[in-house]
């Protein structure tokens, strides 16, 4: 393996930055966090260790969805009783994941990075649509939002509480390990399994994110894992191009963009997986 | 009368925001600076958690209280492990 010539201390931290704004928008815009994007660069790009490179996806991640929860809530999107009972299993996780992360070997995390970003990859690639579950009941979990697009109040009943418990269990987990946020394993659970109209379902995660990824953080953090001089050109840069991304949403609703970030993440997957088998020297 | 909801979008946006400022201000000054910056980002999430658990304790919805104040304690056991 060749030797790394030594960089531009200033370097890293602007490529982070800039590579930030453009993860950060993309992700927005297609409801993918900033987090998969941010972490493929700082362990392929720039070779940071992966624990390290986790450690500060996580603390982006918390960034992020902690500011696209705080509107998401005052707009009435988010299920509060249902957000506090499955973070209750996805915070468990996360505590398990970063400890299970923490005792495993840097190719085990890309190996588990890399079976993430096909998973990703794979639900990129299918639509996603949005069937009305029928009208709440009496029970203190249904819930309802006002649904800008359509302009009518949404009300839906919540189904399969287990099975959802059950997903934000392994997406905590899985949070813990690689760093990203979960929303790719909750949302399709919540909206399918569960019956939550994707709006609604999308809200409830992102609002569960930012604890399930403190949960694990807190842990890196101790351990003396969150490089604090590229802490802050990562949360910059993923904010900053997550504001300038959720504006374009409205715009791009592009499948051919959709499709083409699938199969990078396909690409970048098995890289990963490939280098975690020592079978690539990336 | 504040809504939770009202409080809660509150709590996450200022403390992001004053998170984000600190580790800011941390990168051009001393990593200490950062470290703090960094610390309030991650309470920022329980802080939120707190808030919602009160308010659920003072509607005697015993239930949600207990599930907030499992959460803290997660929060609090992982903050005593530390691992290396």
């Amino acid at each position: 393996m060749k030797e790394m010539k030594a960089l531009d201390p200033n370097f890293v931290p602007i490529a982070i930055l800039l590579f930030g704004i453009f993860a950060g928008s993309l992700g927005a815009m297609l409801g993918l966090g900033g987090g998969v994007l941010m972490i493929i660069f700082l362990i392929l790009a720039l070779n940071i260790p992966a624990h390290q490179a986790v450690a500060l996806s996580l603390i982006a991640v918390i960034a992020s969805s902690s500011m696209a929860g705080s509107v998401y809530i005052k707009d009435r999107m988010t299920n509060l009783k249902l957000a506090m009972i499955l973070e209750a299993f996805t915070v468990s996780g996360a505590v398990a994941g970063a400890f299970l992360a923490l005792s495993l070997p840097v190719s085990a995390i890309q190996a588990i990075l890399g079976c993430v970003l096909f998973y990703t990859s794979i639900t990129m690639f299918k639509e996603r649509k949005d069937e009305c579950s029928g009208y709440a009941g009496n029970g203190s979990l249904d819930g309802e939002f006002y649904d800008e697009q359509a302009c009518k109040t949404v009300r839906y009943k919540v189904k399969n509480l287990g099975l959802g418990a059950l997903a934000s269990l392994i997406a905590g987990a899985v949070s813990g390990m690689v760093g990203i946020g979960g929303g790719v394993i909750k949302v399709p659970i919540m909206n399918i399994v569960m019956k939550i109209p994707i709006k609604a379902a999308a809200a409830t995660s992102n609002f569960m994110v930012g604890v399930t990824a403190a949960a694990s953080a807190v842990i890196y953090f101790q351990s003396g894992l969150v490089d604090l001089r590229l802490s802050a050109p990562t949360i910059l840069g993923i904010m900053v191009g997550a504001y300038f991304g959720t504006r374009l949403l409205a715009r791009s609703r592009s499948i051919v963009l959709r499709k083409a970030l699938a199969m990078v993440l396909a690409f970048f997957g098995t890289i990963l997986m490939l280098k975690a088998g020592g079978l690539l020297a990336w | 009368m504040v809504n939770v909801e009202d409080l809660i979008s509150w709590v996450l946006r200022t403390g992001v925001l004053s998170g984000v400022a600190i580790t800011t201000t941390g990168f051009f000054m001393s990593t200490e600076i950062a470290w703090l910056g960094v610390l309030v980002l991650i309470l920022t999430p329980f802080m939120r958690v707190i808030m919602a658990g009160i308010y659920f304790l003072s509607r005697k919805d015993m239930v949600y209280s207990a599930l907030a104040a499992y959460v803290i304690m997660i929060l609090v056991i992982g903050s005593f492990l530390r691992i290396i």
